[in-house]
This record gives C-alpha cells, structure tokens and sequence, in this order.
C-alpha cells in the first residue's frame, strides 16, 4: 500500500520513539478509559494484521505500574484459548513509566453489534448468530472458570467479535483489568471495591455478598444473552454514586420486577446477605407479582432458549447453571446449531449484516498527549487506508486539521475539541453510561455516543470511568 | 493458571540443575567483563527505569581501579542467600502472607538468573520483588510504606520496579509449595481415615511442614523441582519427626490413583534431591558477608568517590528475551 513507512519519518517528535515501537505503524486511537487509552496499530512486518495496543498509564498515586494492568498482564501470560483475546506483546515505554499491552485486533463488540441493529438496521440479530455468540462466549467462560478465574466485568463491550479474516465472526472474551484467580483469596473478594457495572451485576452482589463465586459472571451472560434477542439491556438501573460500594436499591429494583422477589424457599442463603437484611424496608417491601421474563424476552416459555436464559438468571448462585452445564444445554443441540463464524450463518436464506468498523481518532499519538500530525482519515483495515496512500506521508504541521470523514460512517465528529467535551461532560458527573436512562432519542444520541466513548469498551476495554477503585 | 501444568512457572522457570549452573555462570561472566573493561559494574536504574552501563573509564583509572576484583559464583550465591533471609524477615516484619513471601522470594530468584548481584545490587532488587510480589498478590503495600517500614528509598523500589518485571518476563504467577502442602495433608485425613487424635497429629504434621517448605524456599529448589514436589518432600521430612504414616505407602497410593506421570523411584529420587538440596542452606554469617559486600562494593563502583567521570552509555534495552514474549 505503500503508506506507513514514511509516516513517522521525518517527524521531529516522532524520531525519539521507543525502539519498540517503530515496530507498529500507528493508525490511530479507537478507546479511551481511566487506566489510559487504546490504540490500533499495523505491525511493519505484516501489514495483514492489526493489533490493538493498550496503554496503561502510571497509577497516579505515584505508585509505579498500575496494578490493574499487572492482574490483566499476569492472568493473560497463563492463558490460551480461542475465545479468549489474545496478549500478544508487552513493551514499556519509559518516558512515561507506562506500559503498553498488544493485543490481535478485534473489529467488533457486542456493544457496537447490538447497537447496530437497534438503530440502524431496525431488525433483530438472527437465531444463528446469537445462538453462536452465546456459546463461544460460553465457551471461553467455561475455559476461564476451569482455570479458576473470574472475569467480574461481563458485559457487551468486553465480548469482542473478530472481523474479516482467518478468525472472521470468533468471539474473545477481552479486559481481564478485574478479572482474578478465585482459589485461596488473600483477602475476601469484595475488599477489591465495585465489580461489574451494574446492569449485569449479580443479585448477590447488589445484596452484599461477601463471598461471591463464578456465577456473577453467569448471570452477565444471562443479561446478555437477553440484550442479544431484544437489543435493550435487560436490567437498567440507575446507578448511586458513592464510594464504597454503595447499596443499588434501583438495580435490584428493576430486577424484581422483572423476575419477581426472590424468596427465601428459592434461595435460602438470601437472609444472611447484608443489605437483604439491613434494607427490610425497600427492598422487601413492595412486592411485584412476576410478570414473567419471558413476555420481555418474547420467547415461549417452553422454549430452549428461554429454559437455558432464565437458569442463567437463577437469584440463588449455587442453583445458577454453571458455563460448562450451559454448554451442554439442549438449546446448543437444536438448530440453527451455533458456528465458529458467529458473524456468516451457514443457514440459507440468513442474510449476512455488515458490521460498521470501529471510528478511530487519528489525531493522537502513542502517547495520547500531543496531536502531532494533521487529522487523517483512517481506517482499520478497509479501502480508505489503501485508498488515499499520498494522505498517510505527510508532513509534519503544527495545525490540527478538522477530521476527514471520508466513508467513516462512524467516526464521530472530533478532533481534540470533541474528546474534551466528551471528557467534561464525564467529568460533571454524567460519565455513568449506565447512569443515563436509555432513551435512544436523536437529542441524545450524539451524547450518548461521546459519553460512549469514554467507556474505555472499544477494542480492549476496561470498567467504566466511574468505578473508582482501590487496592 | 490455577492449572500448574499449563503455567509459564513450569513451561519456563524449572531449570535442569546444570542450565541453572550456566546461568549464574554466565551472569558472572559478563559482569566480570564489565568490570575487566569499564572497571565497574554497576548497572544504574535511572528514575524512568532506564539502564545505563558504565562506560569506559581512560585508560589509567582502568589500571588504576583494576584491583577491584569481581565476585565469584560462590560468592553471589551467598550474598543470594543472605538477601533471601532478609526477604522473610521483612515480610515477616509486615506480617505479610506466606504466599507473598514465596512470591518475592521466587521473582528474586528468576531475576538473578539474569543479572549478576554486581549489576544490580541485592537490597534494591529484594524491595522492588516484595513491592511487586504484593500487587500481583492483591496485597497492595504502598511503596512508600514499604520503604518507610524498613527505612529505604521508596523511590529506589519504583525505579526497579520495571526492571524486575521485565526480567521476569511478565511472568508473575507463581505456584509456592503451600497450597500443595494443605492438599497432600487433607487427602492424608482420608487416605489414613484420621480419627480425631490422628487429625491433630496431622496438623502438627503439616505445621512443622511448612517451616520445611520455609527452608525449601531460600534454597535453589524452587528453581529446580515442581511445587507439588516441594511439598511432598517437606512432607516427608516433617512426617519424619512426627511418624503419622508410612510415607511410601502413602506416595505410592497418589501415584496410583491418577494417571502416574512418574514412577515411585523418580518421585522418590526428586525428593531424595530435595533433601540434599535443603540440606546445604547456607546460612550466611555476618563475617562473610561483611567481607564480600565489602568486594561488591568496590567492583560495582570503583570510582564512587569521583562521580563525575561516570558512565553516559546509556541504553534503553531490555536485558533480554522480553521484547518476545510471543
């Protein structure tokens, strides 16, 4: 293609790049959360490949590597399995103490899956592929859990989807920043702070369950199997926001009513949980008649599906369907059965979507600090890159040009000024993704995709900004 | 992960005894070198976590400092062994897990598999492991107040701390003996079918066993020998003082009953190993280590009393492998 090469050339500022990276063409940042940022990139010596690099800053309380980015690093090292995102590469960069993580590039989420559909195509995502999505993702859940690892942050912007290619339509299982090993725990596991944002947390953790197990992450995948079939998030709460750890009496809310009160015949350990205890009057006071999952699912009550969805949903956690149960589910046995390219159904007459790719913002560089060239139009992979090569060698200038939108559909109108906006509108205490009902008004829309950006979720996510942690 | 057998512990950190050998040799090698050329060895870890090597001195200050003389193998061992004792002790001092403990002392290990002690000196790199041995063990200790407790630069523990991750290559989980040792002692309940007296004998057993893996732990073995072997042999010795079981017997029914990866004279010669390793802890005396920390300090920086002709070959390579991980 001829670009790349020249890039960086030349470029004052570009010329005291870490040797490492000289090894990557960097094509622009497609993610940005509290940990740092998340970059696409094209490895020199085989441009077929994209990687996506995320940076981890410093912890800013000066205190060294960010052990956010040590858990992801040290439980990626041991891992291996198709369905899990795969690390490829650490580097340090040491002007700035960060680290950078190389992962393969994936060009979808079910964030951006499900959305598409919702508002663009208007049509629901077809049988074969959420059947496909489901088990893959079950799948890699069932490789994690074996191993003992939780992941704690399920939801549609960690489950990528990979694009055209050998791997086309595999899910990975991706951010492993909260994920851990559940064997021996040092300390109990709600000492970490937050876990999982909200709309796909467990009732036994909104209830203050200390000990938690792998089933939190069973119930995300209940949550999300049902957003695959209706594209709405099942359970949207409003989120409270309070450190630590504060009571989400709306969450729980939403979930009664959707799934009636849990009892304690259902579940008989639901009276030792503290805020079931503490809470007697809100949350065990109005009751809901159960007006049946099923009706907002739209699936027969007989049906495979909505057998295998509501043992995922299961409030007891040890009566909860485990991942290797849930594979072997007689929903996986019926047809369509589910493929490895979750994304082309082998079904005639199934119509193959074409997924927008991710937007990426091109005026940052590694560093994500200084806009050093010019806004060009990119892309991750598709003939706009290949397309205007002389765009791509250019020289050094201290103007940032607005961005092109050359056939970016969904590149969002940006430039710095736009990122910051988005970053004050985080900062007023909007930043809650989750905080925001879901009216997928026009007014919003354009919001919503700008708060969206902050979620750290594209490529390699993260947890949203608002769960501030500590170790 | 939790699975030892498809770990970066056991795919990359469990030498044969004679590669472990090469490799403080050749660690000592280089750094005599080092020293043979720049008459120092110095390796400073700048406050970004950079390298720089000593560069080479005129011609008559390398004669000058020539009677700086290097360390030998045997000598890095012990000067090893007595930082390791200082690793418990400090843990011990922040009361910190026994876990954390193996986890630091084992970076420690791996990290002089690459470094000679002249490069990059003990003291620095035992907090630099401690610090980094909590945060991967969910333990998180502020630099700050780690340093603070043991009155050292808290800076000097960051500024190391990507050196040591990246000579450990990434590799952060690490499987202690301990687990292993709580494992074996529970399936002893059964296999023996304790009766309540035989079960506090059994954890009589398995406390004195722990001291043993403790031992086994300043010991090269961690190196050399799987974790479950570990704990079978502190398991041995300590059923030695206690005699619950017929230990052989006992060995005999675990490899019976999965599929035996070794037979009982392989597991038997591992642990006979073991032994012998633990058996020669050196426990380093104040004298010796008075005398070989004076010789580190004279051949890792001759020319301290004149700083400003130092070193400005710097370099922001990674000592090793660690750009491949893949």
């Amino acid at each position: 293609m001829g670009d790349g090469h020249n890039t960086n050339r030349g470029s004052g500022a570009a010329s005291n790049k870490p040797e490492w990276l000289q090894h990557y063409d960097l094509i622009g940042k497609i993610g940005e959360g509290t940990y740092g940022l998340v970059f696409i990139a094209k490895i020199k010596s085989n441009r077929s490949k994209s990687i996506a690099i995320k940076k981890f800053k410093q912890s800013k309380d000066g205190d060294g590597v960010s052990p956010t980015a040590i858990r992801e690093i040290m439980l990626l090292r041991e891992i291996s399995h198709e369905n899990v995102v795969k690390l490829v590469n650490v580097h340090i960069n040491h002007i700035d103490m960060s680290l950078y993580l190389a992962f393969d590039y994936a060009e979808h989420d079910l964030y951006e899956i499900i959305r598409h559909h919702r508002d663009k195509v208007n049509q629901a995502i077809n049988p074969y592929t959420v059947k496909s999505i489901l088990w893959q993702l079950l799948n890699g859940l069932n490789y994690l859990h074996s191993n003992w690892i939780m992941h704690r942050d399920l939801k549609p912007s960690n489950i990528l989807v990979m694009g055209d290619g050998e791997e086309q339509g595999v899910v990975k299982i991706a951010d492993f920043g909260l994920a851990r090993i559940y064997q021996a725990p040092l300390k109990p596991l709600s000492e970490n702070g937050v876990v999982v944002t909200i709309w796909y947390r467990a009732p036994e953790l909104l209830l203050g369950s200390k000990h938690y197990t792998s089933a939190v992450d069973m119930w995300a995948v209940g949550c999300i199997f049902a957003e695959l079939l209706t594209l709405k998030p099942l359970f949207q709460g409003q989120e409270v926001k309070a450190t630590p750890n504060p009571f989400q009496l709306d969450q729980l809310d939403k979930i009664f009513k959707v799934l009636g009160h849990p009892t304690q015949e259902k579940w008989p350990t639901l009276v030792n949980l503290p805020h079931w205890q503490q809470d007697v009057q809100h949350i065990q006071g109005h009751k809901y008649d159960n007006p049946g999952l099923y009706s907002i699912v739209h699936l027969p009550p007989k049906s495979h599906a909505y057998d295998l969805l509501s043992k995922m949903l299961e409030y007891d956690p040890r009566k909860r369907i485990s991942a290797a149960q849930a594979l072997e589910h007689e929903y996986f046995r019926v047809e369509p059965l589910p493929g490895r390219n979750a994304l082309v159904s082998t079904q005639p007459g199934d119509k193959v979507v074409n997924y927008p790719v991710r937007p990426v913002d091109t005026t940052t560089d590694f560093e994500g600090t200084a806009p050093l060239q010019p806004a060009q139009p990119a892309s991750s992979g598709n003939a706009v890159t290949g397309g205007i090569p002389g765009q791509h060698v250019m020289p050094n200038r201290s103007l940032p040009r607005p961005m092109h939108m050359v056939g970016m559909q969904r590149m969002q109108p940006q430039g710095i000024a736009g990122y910051n906006i988005a970053s004050q509108a985080g900062m007023g205490g909007a930043m809650n993704p989750g905080g925001i009902p879901m009216q997928r008004g026009v007014a919003q829309a354009h919001q919503q995709q700008q708060l969206r950006r902050k979620d750290p979720a594209m490529g390699m996510s993260g947890y949203p900004p608002q769960q501030k942690r500590r170790f | 992960m939790a699975d030892f057998l498809t770990s970066t512990h056991r795919a990359k950190w469990i030498f044969p005894p004679q590669e472990l050998k090469e490799k403080y040799k050749a660690a000592n090698q280089r750094a005599r070198q080092m020293l043979e050329k720049y008459g120092a060895t110095r390796v400073e870890v700048d406050i970004d976590g950079s390298l720089s090597y000593p560069e080479r001195q005129n011609e008559a200050k390398a004669e000058k400092h020539s009677r700086a003389k290097p360390l030998k193998t045997e000598e890095e061992h012990l000067i090893r062994a007595f930082y390791e004792f200082k690793i418990q002790d400090v843990c011990d001092a922040f009361k910190f897990p026994r876990k954390i403990q193996a986890t630091a002392l084992i970076y420690f290990k791996r990290f002089y598999l690459q470094w000679s002690v002249m490069e990059h000196h003990p003291k620095d790199i035992m907090l630099t492991c401690i610090y980094t041995a909590c945060k991967a063990e969910e333990n998180h200790v502020s630099a700050e107040e780690l340093g603070k407790g043991i009155e050292q630069s808290h800076q000097m523990i960051l500024n190391n701390e990507m050196i040591v991750l990246q000579s450990l290559g990434f590799d952060l989980i690490v499987y202690a003996p301990y687990r292993s040792l709580e494992g074996f002692v529970n399936d002893m309940e059964d296999y023996i079918r304790a009766t309540d007296d035989q079960r506090q004998t059994l954890m009589a057993l398995l406390e004195t066993a722990k001291i043993e893996a403790d031992k086994t732990m300043l010991t090269e073995a961690p190196l050399l020998f799987a974790p479950g072997q570990l704990a079978l042999a502190a398991l041995r010795r300590s059923n030695q003082v206690h005699g619950v079981l017929d230990f052989e017997r006992y060995l005999r029914s675990i490899l019976s009953r999965q599929q035996p990866v070794h037979t009982i004279s392989e597991l038997t010669t591992a642990l006979n190993n073991i032994d012998s390793v633990v058996s020669k802890l050196a426990t380093p005396t104040a004298s010796d280590m008075k005398h070989i920390d004076r010789k580190l300090k004279s051949c890792r920086d001759p020319s301290s009393h004149d700083k400003s002709k130092k070193r400005k070959h710097r370099s922001k390579e990674s000592p090793s492998q660690l750009h491949n991980m893949a």
